[in-house]
């Protein structure tokens, strides 16, 4: 029985059909889809935390709005993102406080340029360039996801992020345009932050849940291939800024064309993750952690009162 | 409040966080409409404690940009719907073609003979329109 569903079900992804949260699945093709939205969700949270300290102190009323407006889609990102997930997690008796309570237990991990400080208005401004720019890029090559109500979400998040690239862009600039102090500002940024966007991408080897996910279709390019794409378009216009980038190493290799780069500290950012032990993980986590359990009265008060109104 | 000392790694557990969720909360649809001349859109969903709040959450998520005159949110489990394996219950047995404009394009070829033009609804639309 499971044997010809399973049979059927490939032949579907084959034909590049879209799975739906109701339609049979194998066991494993719901777990890695699962894992990877649940982090997918979560650091969409957690990615508005560097961000919203910058609100209160952005240069410009203009900046304050529109750094508003883009923690504000970061949160709806994460929210629609997690009803995508409680689909797929509720055959497991898994609901979203579940999902949830999994970041203050530190169960579910969240991406390693989220647990990093964002000492100045630079790194609000690499944030949005690079860091968006890089989560774009790995967005963008699931919009073909053979899970359609990821596939969906992704779209209507797309499209909001292409503000978020204008935005990071624009703080970047003017920076670039300023004074030598603003240039430094952002050259100092950029060394901080350019290890931690090598790493977003993942390890250049391809592990076996990787190659499984590739067989489902749920996506279908390596995390070397993102990095690559990602350098490809962001080298030549951090030069063009008259940044450097601090990798001595960095060369574009003609003959294998692709760029050649001091590789990150996997160990290190791999732990840094896995244990949430960042210079603002804990701090990161504690504000969530305070916002789920000091609201929980208002989750519950909203229910009571709907079931008295139901009496 | 419960910001207490934490150990690096992994965060604690903490009681009175694995407590199960309120019962209440469930799943609704939503349905956006963006102008009075087109229908309701469905666009995803929520999750709330109440048609009210699920009416909320929806203008939150859905409604940040972009025009809306009006949203719809029903309890996902109060929708009937087809199953995607039914794949008949969509099937085309025969061509339809002679329900589609694309069907009669000869039409244009033949009013030439005629020494006149063909006509479209959008033309009538805007001579009726602005003309
Ligand atoms: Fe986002
Ligand atoms: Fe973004």
């Amino acid at each position: 029985m499971t044997e010809a569903l399973y049979t059927r079900f490939m032949e579907r992804i084959e034909r590049g059909e879209k799975i739906e949260a109701t339609d049979w699945m194998p066991d494993d093709y719901r777990m890695l889809l699962l894992r990877l939205i649940h982090m997918h969700a979560v650091s969409e949270i957690m990615g508005a935390y560097p961000e919203k300290e910058w609100v209160p102190q952005a240069p410009t009323l203009r900046r304050k709005l529109s750094l508003m407006a883009k923690v504000q889609d970061e949160i709806g990102h994460g929210q629609l993102l997690l009803r995508v997930a409680e689909d797929l997690a509720a055959p497991l008796g898994r609901d979203r406080n579940d999902l949830m309570n999994d970041v203050i237990t530190g169960r579910v991990k969240f991406h390693n340029v989220f647990h990093m400080e964002a000492p100045t208005w630079a790194d609000a401004g690499i944030i949005g360039w690079l860091v968006d720019g890089a989560a774009i890029i790995t967005q963008t090559a699931l919009l073909d996801c053979s899970y359609g109500p990821y596939a969906r979400v992704l779209k209507r998040i797309c499209a909001e992020e292409s503000f978020h690239m204008q935005h990071g862009e624009s703080i970047i600039l003017a920076l670039a345009e300023g004074t030598n102090e603003q240039r430094e500002m952002l050259q100092e940024a950029l060394n901080r932050w350019w290890e931690a966007l090598l790493f977003f991408f993942g390890p250049p080897e391809v592990t076996d849940s990787a190659r499984k996910m590739m067989e489902y279709r749920i996506r279908s390019r390596t995390n070397e291939e993102l990095r690559q794409k990602f350098l490809n378009r962001y080298i030549p216009r951090i030069r063009a800024v008259g940044l450097t980038i601090p990798d001595p190493k960095l060369h574009y290799d003609e003959a294998a064309q692709r760029w050649v780069y001091t590789e990150p500290d996997w160990e290190r950012l791999g732990r840094m993750v896995r244990e949430n032990t960042g210079p603002k993980s804990q701090e990161r986590i504690g504000l969530r952690r305070r916002a789920h359990t000091e609201q929980s009265w208002v989750r519950e008060a909203l229910v009571r009162a709907r079931q008295r109104q139901a009496v | 409040m419960t910001q207490s000392t934490q150990r690096p790694g992994a965060v604690q557990g903490d009681a009175s966080l694995s407590q199960k969720p309120p019962v209440g909360y469930e799943v609704y649809e939503v349905f956006v409409q963006p102008s009075q001349l087109e229908p309701h859109t469905h666009v995803g969903s929520v999750w709330a404690p109440s048609p009210e709040w699920a009416i909320q959450v929806a203008r939150e998520n859905f409604t940040r940009r972009g025009s809306a005159v009006n949203l719809w949110v029903v309890r996902r489990r109060d929708i009937a719907a087809t199953p995607y394996e039914d794949e008949d219950f969509f099937a085309r047995e025969f061509d339809r073609k002679y329900r589609e404009v694309s069907g009669y394009s000869d039409n244009a070829q033949r009013w030439k003979r005629f020494k006149a033009r063909a006509m479209s609804i959008e033309d009538v639309i805007h001579d009726v329109r602005e003309g």
